[in-house]
Protein backbone atom coordinates (compact mmCIF):
# COMPACT_ATOMS: atom_id res chain seq x y z
CA UNK A 1 0.00 0.00 0.00
CA UNK A 2 1.29 3.48 -0.89
CA UNK A 3 1.22 5.95 2.00
CA UNK A 4 2.31 8.89 -0.14
CA UNK A 5 1.43 9.38 -3.79
CA UNK A 6 2.55 12.50 -5.65
CA UNK A 7 1.63 12.95 -9.28
CA UNK A 8 2.89 15.65 -11.61
CA UNK A 9 3.63 17.92 -8.66
CA UNK A 10 4.91 21.42 -9.43
CA UNK A 11 5.74 24.46 -7.33
CA UNK A 12 7.43 27.73 -8.26
CA UNK A 13 8.54 30.71 -6.19
CA UNK A 14 8.11 33.59 -8.62
CA UNK A 15 10.23 32.70 -11.63
CA UNK A 16 12.20 30.03 -9.76
CA UNK A 17 10.90 26.52 -10.39
CA UNK A 18 11.40 24.57 -7.15
CA UNK A 19 9.59 21.36 -8.09
CA UNK A 20 8.58 20.35 -11.58
CA UNK A 21 6.50 17.36 -12.71
CA UNK A 22 7.46 15.32 -9.67
CA UNK A 23 6.12 11.80 -9.27
CA UNK A 24 6.67 9.76 -6.16
CA UNK A 25 5.09 6.80 -4.42
CA UNK A 26 6.07 5.65 -0.95
CA UNK A 27 5.30 2.12 0.21
CA UNK A 28 4.25 1.26 3.74
CA UNK A 29 7.13 0.01 5.88
CA UNK A 30 9.88 1.48 3.71
CA UNK A 31 12.67 3.85 4.65
CA UNK A 32 12.95 6.13 1.65
CA UNK A 33 15.63 8.73 1.15
CA UNK A 34 14.95 11.87 -0.81
CA UNK A 35 18.45 12.77 -1.92
CA UNK A 36 19.84 15.67 -3.85
CA UNK A 37 21.98 18.78 -3.49
CA UNK A 38 20.82 21.97 -1.80
CA UNK A 39 18.15 23.57 -3.98
CA UNK A 40 17.09 20.26 -5.55
CA UNK A 41 13.51 20.75 -4.33
CA UNK A 42 13.52 18.30 -1.42
CA UNK A 43 12.18 20.67 1.22
CA UNK A 44 9.51 22.05 -1.12
CA UNK A 45 8.42 18.48 -1.92
CA UNK A 46 8.24 17.61 1.77
CA UNK A 47 6.29 20.77 2.56
CA UNK A 48 3.74 19.89 -0.11
CA UNK A 49 3.49 16.37 1.29
CA UNK A 50 2.85 17.84 4.75
CA UNK A 51 0.29 20.36 3.52
CA UNK A 52 2.41 23.39 4.38
CA UNK A 53 2.67 24.45 0.75
CA UNK A 54 -0.05 24.30 -1.86
CA UNK A 55 1.18 22.82 -5.16
CA UNK A 56 0.81 24.99 -8.24
CA UNK A 57 -0.04 21.85 -10.19
CA UNK A 58 -0.49 18.16 -9.58
CA UNK A 59 -1.89 16.03 -6.82
CA UNK A 60 -0.44 14.82 -3.55
CA UNK A 61 -2.21 12.24 -1.42
CA UNK A 62 -1.08 11.11 2.00
CA UNK A 63 -3.05 8.17 3.40
CA UNK A 64 -5.32 8.76 0.40
CA UNK A 65 -6.14 12.34 1.45
CA UNK A 66 -5.08 15.79 0.33
CA UNK A 67 -2.81 16.96 3.19
CA UNK A 68 -3.70 20.64 2.67
CA UNK A 69 -7.39 20.10 3.41
CA UNK A 70 -7.28 17.19 5.84
CA UNK A 71 -5.42 17.99 9.04
CA UNK A 72 -6.86 14.83 10.62
CA UNK A 73 -4.26 12.72 8.76
CA UNK A 74 -1.56 14.44 10.81
CA UNK A 75 -2.49 12.20 13.71
CA UNK A 76 -0.76 9.46 11.68
CA UNK A 77 2.29 11.52 10.69
CA UNK A 78 5.34 12.51 12.70
CA UNK A 79 7.31 15.46 11.38
CA UNK A 80 10.94 16.43 11.96
CA UNK A 81 12.01 19.70 10.37
CA UNK A 82 15.56 20.71 9.48
CA UNK A 83 15.45 23.43 12.10
CA UNK A 84 13.25 22.38 14.94
CA UNK A 85 11.34 25.13 16.72
CA UNK A 86 9.10 24.77 19.70
CA UNK A 87 7.74 27.24 22.24
CA UNK A 88 11.07 28.14 23.80
CA UNK A 89 10.04 28.83 27.37
CA UNK A 90 8.32 25.54 28.05
CA UNK A 91 10.01 22.57 29.65
CA UNK A 92 10.69 19.54 27.48
CA UNK A 93 8.61 17.03 29.44
CA UNK A 94 5.78 19.49 30.01
CA UNK A 95 5.62 20.35 26.34
CA UNK A 96 5.63 16.71 25.28
CA UNK A 97 2.85 16.02 27.79
CA UNK A 98 0.91 18.81 26.11
CA UNK A 99 1.56 17.14 22.74
CA UNK A 100 0.30 13.86 24.23
CA UNK A 101 -2.95 15.65 25.08
CA UNK A 102 -3.08 17.12 21.56
CA UNK A 103 -3.03 13.61 20.11
CA UNK A 104 -5.08 12.02 22.87
CA UNK A 105 -2.39 9.62 24.08
CA UNK A 106 -1.39 8.87 27.65
CA UNK A 107 0.91 11.50 29.18
CA UNK A 108 3.29 8.75 30.28
CA UNK A 109 4.26 8.45 26.60
CA UNK A 110 6.09 11.79 26.94
CA UNK A 111 8.73 10.30 29.22
CA UNK A 112 8.91 7.16 27.09
CA UNK A 113 9.86 9.10 23.97
CA UNK A 114 12.33 11.25 25.91
CA UNK A 115 14.00 8.04 27.09
CA UNK A 116 13.92 6.70 23.55
CA UNK A 117 16.10 9.60 22.39
CA UNK A 118 18.20 9.64 25.58
CA UNK A 119 16.90 12.99 26.76
CA UNK A 120 15.35 11.85 30.02
CA UNK A 121 17.90 13.86 31.99
CA UNK A 122 16.79 17.02 30.20
CA UNK A 123 13.14 16.50 31.06
CA UNK A 124 13.07 19.46 33.42
CA UNK A 125 14.99 21.75 31.12
CA UNK A 126 13.45 24.59 29.12
CA UNK A 127 13.43 23.92 25.38
CA UNK A 128 15.51 27.04 24.75
CA UNK A 129 18.28 25.58 26.92
CA UNK A 130 18.79 22.51 24.69
CA UNK A 131 21.84 22.27 22.44
CA UNK A 132 21.35 21.90 18.66
CA UNK A 133 21.83 18.12 18.86
CA UNK A 134 19.52 17.78 21.84
CA UNK A 135 16.91 19.93 20.13
CA UNK A 136 16.99 17.68 17.09
CA UNK A 137 16.59 14.62 19.31
CA UNK A 138 13.74 16.40 21.06
CA UNK A 139 12.16 17.03 17.63
CA UNK A 140 12.31 13.29 16.97
CA UNK A 141 10.75 12.56 20.36
CA UNK A 142 8.05 15.14 19.52
CA UNK A 143 7.43 13.40 16.18
CA UNK A 144 7.05 10.01 17.84
CA UNK A 145 4.74 10.91 20.71
CA UNK A 146 1.66 9.56 18.92
CA UNK A 147 3.42 6.51 17.41
CA UNK A 148 2.88 7.71 13.85
CA UNK A 149 2.63 5.32 10.93
CA UNK A 150 4.67 7.71 8.82
CA UNK A 151 7.66 9.83 9.86
CA UNK A 152 8.73 12.62 7.52
CA UNK A 153 12.11 14.17 8.30
CA UNK A 154 13.64 17.03 6.36
CA UNK A 155 17.44 17.30 6.62
CA UNK A 156 17.18 16.27 10.25
CA UNK A 157 20.93 15.77 10.60
CA UNK A 158 22.03 18.86 8.68
CA UNK A 159 23.12 20.93 11.67
CA UNK A 160 24.62 18.17 13.76
CA UNK A 161 28.12 16.96 14.45
CA UNK A 162 29.12 13.52 13.10
CA UNK A 163 28.59 11.80 16.47
CA UNK A 164 25.08 13.16 16.85
CA UNK A 165 24.32 12.36 13.19
CA UNK A 166 25.38 8.79 13.66
CA UNK A 167 23.29 8.45 16.83
CA UNK A 168 20.21 9.82 15.09
CA UNK A 169 20.57 7.43 12.17
CA UNK A 170 20.92 4.53 14.60
CA UNK A 171 17.73 5.78 16.20
CA UNK A 172 15.92 5.77 12.83
CA UNK A 173 16.98 2.16 12.27
CA UNK A 174 15.84 1.21 15.76
CA UNK A 175 12.48 2.92 15.33
CA UNK A 176 11.92 1.33 11.97
CA UNK A 177 12.55 -2.02 13.59
CA UNK A 178 10.65 -1.44 16.86
CA UNK A 179 7.80 0.88 15.89
CA UNK A 180 7.36 -0.42 12.31
CA UNK A 181 7.10 3.15 11.08
CA UNK A 182 7.51 4.21 7.47
CA UNK A 183 10.15 6.91 6.97
CA UNK A 184 10.70 9.56 4.35
CA UNK A 185 14.08 11.19 5.00
CA UNK A 186 15.55 13.98 2.95
CA UNK A 187 19.24 14.74 3.01
CA UNK A 188 22.02 16.23 0.93
CA UNK A 189 24.55 14.24 2.96
CA UNK A 190 24.35 11.14 0.83
CA UNK A 191 26.56 8.57 2.59
CA UNK A 192 24.49 8.67 5.76
CA UNK A 193 21.29 7.78 3.93
CA UNK A 194 22.83 4.64 2.47
CA UNK A 195 23.04 3.40 6.07
CA UNK A 196 19.33 3.55 6.69
CA UNK A 197 17.37 3.68 3.43
CA UNK A 198 16.03 0.76 1.45
CA UNK A 199 14.71 3.05 -1.31
CA UNK A 200 15.84 6.37 -2.68
CA UNK A 201 14.42 9.10 -4.85
CA UNK A 202 17.21 11.00 -6.54
CA UNK A 203 16.28 14.64 -7.00
CA UNK A 204 17.89 17.42 -8.95
CA UNK A 205 16.50 20.73 -10.21
CA UNK A 206 13.02 19.99 -8.92
CA UNK A 207 12.63 16.58 -10.53
CA UNK A 208 12.96 12.97 -9.41
CA UNK A 209 15.54 11.56 -11.81
CA UNK A 210 15.61 8.03 -10.44
CA UNK A 211 13.49 6.25 -7.88
CA UNK A 212 13.44 2.72 -6.58
CA UNK A 213 14.92 0.16 -4.22
CA UNK A 214 18.53 0.93 -3.47
CA UNK A 215 19.61 -2.54 -4.66
CA UNK A 216 17.79 -2.05 -7.96
CA UNK A 217 19.34 1.35 -8.49
CA UNK A 218 22.83 -0.01 -7.84
CA UNK A 219 22.10 -2.79 -10.31
CA UNK A 220 20.86 -0.31 -12.87
CA UNK A 221 23.44 2.43 -12.53
CA UNK A 222 26.50 0.96 -10.86
CA UNK A 223 27.18 -1.94 -13.26
CA UNK A 224 30.76 -1.88 -14.49
CA UNK A 225 32.02 0.04 -11.48
CA UNK A 226 34.85 -1.44 -9.50
CA UNK A 227 35.71 -0.02 -6.12
CA UNK A 228 39.35 -0.28 -5.10
CA UNK A 229 40.18 0.43 -1.47
CA UNK A 230 43.78 1.56 -1.04
CA UNK A 231 46.09 3.67 1.10
CA UNK A 232 47.34 5.61 -1.96
CA UNK A 233 44.21 6.48 -3.96
CA UNK A 234 45.58 9.49 -5.81
CA UNK A 235 48.82 7.81 -6.94
CA UNK A 236 46.99 4.67 -8.04
CA UNK A 237 44.33 6.73 -9.83
CA UNK A 238 47.03 8.30 -12.01
CA UNK A 239 48.25 4.84 -13.02
CA UNK A 240 44.80 3.38 -13.64
CA UNK A 241 43.88 6.30 -15.89
CA UNK A 242 46.56 5.12 -18.31
CA UNK A 243 44.75 1.82 -18.96
CA UNK A 244 43.00 2.04 -22.32
CA UNK A 245 39.86 0.11 -21.34
CA UNK A 246 39.09 2.38 -18.38
CA UNK A 247 36.18 4.74 -19.04
CA UNK A 248 36.23 6.78 -15.85
CA UNK A 249 38.17 7.00 -12.59
CA UNK A 250 37.18 8.89 -9.46
CA UNK A 251 39.11 8.80 -6.24
CA UNK A 252 38.46 9.92 -2.72
CA UNK A 253 40.47 9.60 0.46
CA UNK A 254 39.49 5.95 0.99
CA UNK A 255 39.72 4.54 -2.50
CA UNK A 256 39.01 4.67 -6.19
CA UNK A 257 35.91 3.98 -8.28
CA UNK A 258 36.74 2.72 -11.74
CA UNK A 259 34.33 2.29 -14.64
CA UNK A 260 35.55 -0.04 -17.35
CA UNK A 261 34.20 -1.17 -20.70
CA UNK A 262 32.04 -4.30 -20.53
CA UNK A 263 33.93 -7.56 -19.95
CA UNK A 264 37.14 -5.96 -18.71
CA UNK A 265 36.48 -6.30 -14.97
CA UNK A 266 38.80 -9.30 -14.49
CA UNK A 267 41.54 -7.62 -16.47
CA UNK A 268 41.33 -4.53 -14.29
CA UNK A 269 41.54 -6.70 -11.18
CA UNK A 270 44.89 -8.13 -12.32
CA UNK A 271 46.19 -4.78 -13.56
CA UNK A 272 45.35 -3.01 -10.32
CA UNK A 273 47.34 -5.56 -8.33
CA UNK A 274 50.31 -5.12 -10.67
CA UNK A 275 50.13 -1.33 -10.57
CA UNK A 276 49.81 -1.30 -6.79
CA UNK A 277 52.87 -3.49 -6.50
CA UNK A 278 54.84 -1.18 -8.76
CA UNK A 279 54.01 2.01 -6.84
CA UNK A 280 54.04 0.19 -3.49
CA UNK A 281 50.42 0.95 -2.66
CA UNK A 282 48.50 -1.25 -0.25
CA UNK A 283 45.22 -2.73 -1.54
CA UNK A 284 42.58 -3.44 1.10
CA UNK A 285 39.88 -4.72 -1.23
CA UNK A 286 38.45 -4.74 -4.74
CA UNK A 287 34.68 -4.93 -5.17
CA UNK A 288 32.73 -5.12 -8.40
CA UNK A 289 29.28 -3.56 -8.85
CA UNK A 290 29.90 -1.32 -5.91
CA UNK A 291 29.58 2.45 -5.69
CA UNK A 292 29.16 5.05 -3.04
CA UNK A 293 25.86 6.90 -2.75
CA UNK A 294 27.51 9.95 -4.31
CA UNK A 295 28.53 7.89 -7.32
CA UNK A 296 25.10 6.40 -7.60
CA UNK A 297 23.63 9.90 -7.49
CA UNK A 298 26.06 11.16 -10.14
CA UNK A 299 25.50 8.18 -12.42
CA UNK A 300 21.72 8.33 -12.16
CA UNK A 301 21.64 12.03 -12.96
CA UNK A 302 24.09 11.62 -15.83
CA UNK A 303 22.20 8.71 -17.33
CA UNK A 304 18.89 10.52 -16.99
CA UNK A 305 20.29 13.61 -18.71
CA UNK A 306 21.87 11.60 -21.56
CA UNK A 307 18.62 9.61 -21.97
CA UNK A 308 16.71 12.87 -22.20
CA UNK A 309 19.16 14.24 -24.74
CA UNK A 310 18.82 11.09 -26.87
CA UNK A 311 15.06 11.60 -26.93
CA UNK B 1 -5.27 6.78 20.56
CA UNK B 2 -8.03 8.74 22.27
CA UNK B 3 -9.53 11.99 21.17
CA UNK B 4 -7.20 14.85 21.92
CA UNK B 5 -7.91 18.49 22.53
CA UNK B 6 -5.51 20.12 20.10
CA UNK B 7 -7.23 23.51 20.03
CA UNK B 8 -7.17 23.95 23.81
CA UNK B 9 -3.57 22.77 24.00
CA UNK B 10 -2.40 25.17 21.27
CA UNK B 11 -4.31 27.95 23.02
CA UNK B 12 -2.72 27.05 26.35
CA UNK B 13 0.70 26.93 24.72
CA UNK B 14 0.16 30.33 23.07
CA UNK B 15 -0.98 31.87 26.38
CA UNK B 16 2.03 30.32 28.10
CA UNK B 17 4.35 32.06 25.62
CA UNK B 18 2.49 35.38 25.28
CA UNK B 19 2.01 35.87 29.02
CA UNK B 20 5.08 34.20 30.46
CA UNK B 21 6.68 35.77 33.50
CA UNK B 22 6.82 38.74 33.92
CA UNK B 23 4.47 39.88 31.13
CA UNK B 24 1.18 38.88 32.79
CA UNK B 25 2.23 40.32 36.16
CA UNK B 26 3.65 43.50 34.62
CA UNK B 27 0.68 44.23 32.41
CA UNK B 28 -1.88 43.41 35.11
CA UNK B 29 -0.05 45.92 37.32
CA UNK B 30 0.05 48.50 34.51
CA UNK B 31 -3.66 48.02 33.80
CA UNK B 32 -4.45 48.60 37.46
CA UNK B 33 -2.13 51.59 37.52
CA UNK B 34 -3.66 52.95 34.31
CA UNK B 35 -7.19 52.50 35.56
CA UNK B 36 -6.85 53.72 39.14
CA UNK B 37 -3.90 56.11 39.06
CA UNK B 38 -3.60 57.40 35.51
CA UNK B 39 -7.25 57.85 34.57
CA UNK B 40 -7.43 60.64 32.01
CA UNK B 41 -10.09 62.92 33.43
CA UNK B 42 -9.39 65.63 30.85
CA UNK B 43 -11.49 63.66 28.36
CA UNK B 44 -14.58 64.02 30.47
CA UNK B 45 -14.02 67.61 31.55
CA UNK B 46 -14.74 68.95 28.09
CA UNK B 47 -17.92 67.02 27.43
CA UNK B 48 -21.20 68.49 28.48
CA UNK B 49 -21.83 66.22 31.40
CA UNK B 50 -25.40 67.30 31.96
CA UNK B 51 -27.35 64.08 31.51
CA UNK B 52 -26.82 60.74 33.21
CA UNK B 53 -25.54 59.06 30.08
CA UNK B 54 -23.13 61.96 29.48
CA UNK B 55 -21.82 61.50 33.02
CA UNK B 56 -21.42 57.77 32.36
CA UNK B 57 -19.60 58.55 29.09
CA UNK B 58 -17.30 61.04 30.85
CA UNK B 59 -16.42 58.63 33.64
CA UNK B 60 -15.94 55.70 31.25
CA UNK B 61 -13.73 57.74 28.90
CA UNK B 62 -11.69 58.91 31.86
CA UNK B 63 -11.17 55.36 33.10
CA UNK B 64 -10.32 54.04 29.64
CA UNK B 65 -7.77 56.77 28.92
CA UNK B 66 -4.73 55.44 30.77
CA UNK B 67 -5.41 51.74 30.27
CA UNK B 68 -6.13 51.82 26.56
CA UNK B 69 -2.52 52.56 25.68
CA UNK B 70 -1.41 49.63 27.84
CA UNK B 71 -3.94 47.39 26.08
CA UNK B 72 -2.59 48.57 22.73
CA UNK B 73 1.03 47.88 23.74
CA UNK B 74 0.13 44.39 24.95
CA UNK B 75 -1.87 43.52 21.81
CA UNK B 76 0.85 44.94 19.55
CA UNK B 77 3.46 42.87 21.39
CA UNK B 78 1.44 39.69 21.13
CA UNK B 79 0.40 40.10 17.49
CA UNK B 80 3.60 41.48 16.02
CA UNK B 81 6.21 39.92 18.27
CA UNK B 82 4.33 36.75 19.32
CA UNK B 83 2.72 35.64 16.08
CA UNK B 84 5.50 37.24 14.00
CA UNK B 85 8.21 35.32 15.78
CA UNK B 86 6.14 32.08 15.60
CA UNK B 87 5.92 32.53 11.84
CA UNK B 88 9.54 33.59 11.45
CA UNK B 89 11.04 30.85 13.61
CA UNK B 90 8.75 28.05 12.47
CA UNK B 91 6.69 27.37 15.60
CA UNK B 92 3.57 27.71 13.42
CA UNK B 93 4.99 24.85 11.33
CA UNK B 94 5.17 22.79 14.50
CA UNK B 95 1.52 23.62 15.24
CA UNK B 96 0.72 22.63 11.65
CA UNK B 97 1.92 19.13 12.42
CA UNK B 98 -1.02 18.73 14.81
CA UNK B 99 -4.44 17.47 13.64
CA UNK B 100 -5.95 20.92 13.70
CA UNK B 101 -7.41 23.15 10.99
CA UNK B 102 -5.42 26.25 10.14
CA UNK B 103 -8.23 28.57 11.19
CA UNK B 104 -8.31 26.91 14.61
CA UNK B 105 -4.57 27.58 15.04
CA UNK B 106 -5.08 31.25 14.15
CA UNK B 107 -8.07 31.46 16.48
CA UNK B 108 -5.97 30.05 19.32
CA UNK B 109 -3.19 32.56 18.62
CA UNK B 110 -5.62 35.50 18.39
CA UNK B 111 -7.53 34.46 21.50
CA UNK B 112 -4.25 34.49 23.35
CA UNK B 113 -2.91 37.68 21.75
CA UNK B 114 -6.07 39.80 21.79
CA UNK B 115 -8.74 37.88 23.73
CA UNK B 116 -6.79 37.46 26.95
CA UNK B 117 -5.49 41.04 26.75
CA UNK B 118 -9.05 42.27 26.31
CA UNK B 119 -10.24 40.12 29.19
CA UNK B 120 -7.55 41.59 31.45
CA UNK B 121 -8.38 45.11 30.32
CA UNK B 122 -12.13 44.77 30.77
CA UNK B 123 -11.80 42.79 34.00
CA UNK B 124 -9.80 45.50 35.70
CA UNK B 125 -11.93 48.28 34.19
CA UNK B 126 -15.20 46.72 35.35
CA UNK B 127 -13.73 46.18 38.82
CA UNK B 128 -12.74 49.84 38.86
CA UNK B 129 -16.26 50.85 37.93
CA UNK B 130 -17.73 48.94 40.83
CA UNK B 131 -15.20 50.51 43.17
CA UNK B 132 -15.18 54.10 41.84
CA UNK B 133 -18.68 54.60 40.41
CA UNK B 134 -20.99 51.76 41.46
CA UNK B 135 -24.14 53.83 40.92
CA UNK B 136 -23.35 54.37 37.23
CA UNK B 137 -22.64 50.83 36.04
CA UNK B 138 -26.10 49.26 35.88
CA UNK B 139 -28.32 52.25 35.01
CA UNK B 140 -26.00 53.38 32.23
CA UNK B 141 -24.80 49.99 31.07
CA UNK B 142 -25.62 50.72 27.38
CA UNK B 143 -23.62 53.97 27.36
CA UNK B 144 -20.68 52.26 29.03
CA UNK B 145 -20.69 49.41 26.50
CA UNK B 146 -20.97 51.89 23.62
CA UNK B 147 -18.04 53.91 24.97
CA UNK B 148 -15.87 50.82 25.29
CA UNK B 149 -16.89 49.62 21.83
CA UNK B 150 -16.09 53.01 20.30
CA UNK B 151 -12.71 53.23 22.00
CA UNK B 152 -11.61 49.66 21.27
CA UNK B 153 -12.49 49.73 17.60
CA UNK B 154 -9.42 51.60 16.37
CA UNK B 155 -6.88 49.51 18.34
CA UNK B 156 -8.55 46.40 16.90
CA UNK B 157 -8.40 47.95 13.43
CA UNK B 158 -4.65 48.51 13.79
CA UNK B 159 -4.26 44.99 15.22
CA UNK B 160 -5.95 43.54 12.14
CA UNK B 161 -3.64 45.56 9.85
CA UNK B 162 -0.66 44.34 11.88
CA UNK B 163 -1.92 40.77 11.65
CA UNK B 164 -2.16 40.97 7.86
CA UNK B 165 1.30 42.55 7.56
CA UNK B 166 2.82 40.04 9.96
CA UNK B 167 1.40 37.11 8.00
CA UNK B 168 2.38 38.55 4.64
CA UNK B 169 5.94 39.41 5.71
CA UNK B 170 6.29 36.41 8.10
CA UNK B 171 7.83 38.67 10.72
CA UNK B 172 6.44 41.18 13.15
CA UNK B 173 8.94 44.06 13.14
CA UNK B 174 7.52 46.03 10.22
CA UNK B 175 3.94 45.32 11.32
CA UNK B 176 4.80 46.67 14.77
CA UNK B 177 6.33 49.86 13.36
CA UNK B 178 3.36 50.44 11.05
CA UNK B 179 0.96 49.77 13.94
CA UNK B 180 2.68 52.40 16.09
CA UNK B 181 2.78 54.84 13.16
CA UNK B 182 -0.94 54.31 12.52
CA UNK B 183 -1.76 54.87 16.17
CA UNK B 184 0.26 58.08 16.40
CA UNK B 185 -0.93 59.23 12.96
CA UNK B 186 -4.56 58.96 14.02
CA UNK B 187 -3.97 61.37 16.90
CA UNK B 188 -2.28 63.86 14.57
CA UNK B 189 -4.81 63.45 11.76
CA UNK B 190 -7.77 63.81 14.13
CA UNK B 191 -6.34 67.08 15.50
CA UNK B 192 -5.77 68.34 11.97
CA UNK B 193 -9.30 67.32 10.95
CA UNK B 194 -10.65 69.17 13.97
CA UNK B 195 -8.91 72.42 13.05
CA UNK B 196 -9.81 71.99 9.36
CA UNK B 197 -13.44 71.56 10.46
CA UNK B 198 -13.18 74.76 12.53
CA UNK B 199 -11.69 76.68 9.64
CA UNK B 200 -13.87 75.36 6.82
CA UNK B 201 -17.07 74.71 8.76
CA UNK B 202 -17.09 71.27 7.15
CA UNK B 203 -17.02 68.11 9.27
CA UNK B 204 -16.25 65.73 6.42
CA UNK B 205 -12.72 65.02 7.73
CA UNK B 206 -14.01 64.20 11.19
CA UNK B 207 -16.69 61.95 9.72
CA UNK B 208 -14.16 60.02 7.63
CA UNK B 209 -11.93 59.52 10.66
CA UNK B 210 -14.92 58.36 12.68
CA UNK B 211 -15.50 55.50 10.26
CA UNK B 212 -12.39 53.76 11.54
CA UNK B 213 -12.12 55.47 14.92
CA UNK B 214 -15.72 55.96 16.11
CA UNK B 215 -14.65 57.28 19.51
CA UNK B 216 -14.49 60.67 17.78
CA UNK B 217 -18.14 60.39 16.66
CA UNK B 218 -19.10 59.50 20.22
CA UNK B 219 -17.04 62.39 21.56
CA UNK B 220 -18.85 64.82 19.23
CA UNK B 221 -22.20 63.26 20.07
CA UNK B 222 -21.54 64.23 23.67
CA UNK B 223 -20.50 67.71 22.63
CA UNK B 224 -16.78 67.21 22.08
CA UNK B 225 -14.96 70.40 22.95
CA UNK B 226 -18.09 72.51 22.52
CA UNK B 227 -17.89 73.65 26.12
CA UNK B 228 -14.60 75.37 25.30
CA UNK B 229 -15.68 78.73 23.82
CA UNK B 230 -12.90 78.85 21.21
CA UNK B 231 -13.90 75.43 19.91
CA UNK B 232 -17.67 75.77 20.17
CA UNK B 233 -18.20 76.24 16.45
CA UNK B 234 -17.27 72.71 15.31
CA UNK B 235 -20.06 72.00 12.86
CA UNK B 236 -20.80 68.41 13.80
CA UNK B 237 -23.08 66.87 16.36
CA UNK B 238 -24.03 63.38 15.22
CA UNK B 239 -27.22 61.81 16.53
CA UNK B 240 -27.08 58.69 18.71
CA UNK B 241 -28.18 56.46 15.84
CA UNK B 242 -25.52 58.01 13.58
CA UNK B 243 -22.94 57.44 16.29
CA UNK B 244 -24.03 53.85 16.66
CA UNK B 245 -23.80 53.49 12.89
CA UNK B 246 -20.21 54.72 13.01
CA UNK B 247 -19.40 52.25 15.77
CA UNK B 248 -21.12 49.39 13.91
CA UNK B 249 -19.50 50.38 10.62
CA UNK B 250 -16.04 50.44 12.18
CA UNK B 251 -16.56 46.91 13.51
CA UNK B 252 -17.70 45.75 10.08
CA UNK B 253 -14.34 47.03 8.74
CA UNK B 254 -12.44 45.37 11.60
CA UNK B 255 -14.33 42.10 11.05
CA UNK B 256 -13.65 42.26 7.30
CA UNK B 257 -9.92 42.71 7.95
CA UNK B 258 -9.82 39.78 10.39
CA UNK B 259 -11.79 37.62 7.94
CA UNK B 260 -9.23 38.56 5.28
CA UNK B 261 -6.55 37.46 7.73
CA UNK B 262 -8.30 34.13 8.28
CA UNK B 263 -8.73 33.54 4.56
CA UNK B 264 -5.05 34.34 3.96
CA UNK B 265 -3.89 32.13 6.84
CA UNK B 266 -6.16 29.24 5.86
CA UNK B 267 -5.90 29.29 2.08
CA UNK B 268 -2.84 31.23 1.01
CA UNK B 269 -0.17 31.09 3.70
CA UNK B 270 2.62 28.89 2.41
CA UNK B 271 5.20 27.99 5.01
Amino acid sequence: MSLIVAEDLAKSYGSVVAVDSLNLSLDEGSVTGLIGPNGAGKTTTIKMILGLLKPDRGVVKVFGQDPWDNPAIRSMIGVVYEKAFFPAHQKTLEYLQRVCRVFGVSESRAMEVLELVNLQEASDRQIKALSAGMLQKFAIAHALVHSPKLVVADEMTANLDPQARSELLDLVLQLHKDEKATFLLSSHILPELSRVCDSVAIMNRGKVWAFGKLSELYEKYAVGIIRVSTDSPYELEAEIKKLNYVKEVNSDIRGISVTVVDGKEDELYEDVLKLAKRIRAKIFGIETGSASMQELYRLAIRQAISGKERK
Amino acid sequence: MGKGKPFLEVLASAIHEDFRFPFLELFAFLYALGTFALANFTVGIYSQAGTNDAVAYSVTSSLIGGSLIIFIILVFKNVAYGLGSDLEKGIIQTYFSYPLKRRAILTAKLLSAIGVSLLLFLGIQISAFYILAPDIVLPQFGTIVLTYAANLSYPLFISAIMLLLTMKLRRGGIGLVIGIVLYVAMNIVSSLAFFVALATKSAIGLQIISVISPSYALQYYYGGLASVPEFSSVPWTPTLSETMLYVGGSYVIVAALFILGYVYFSRRLNL
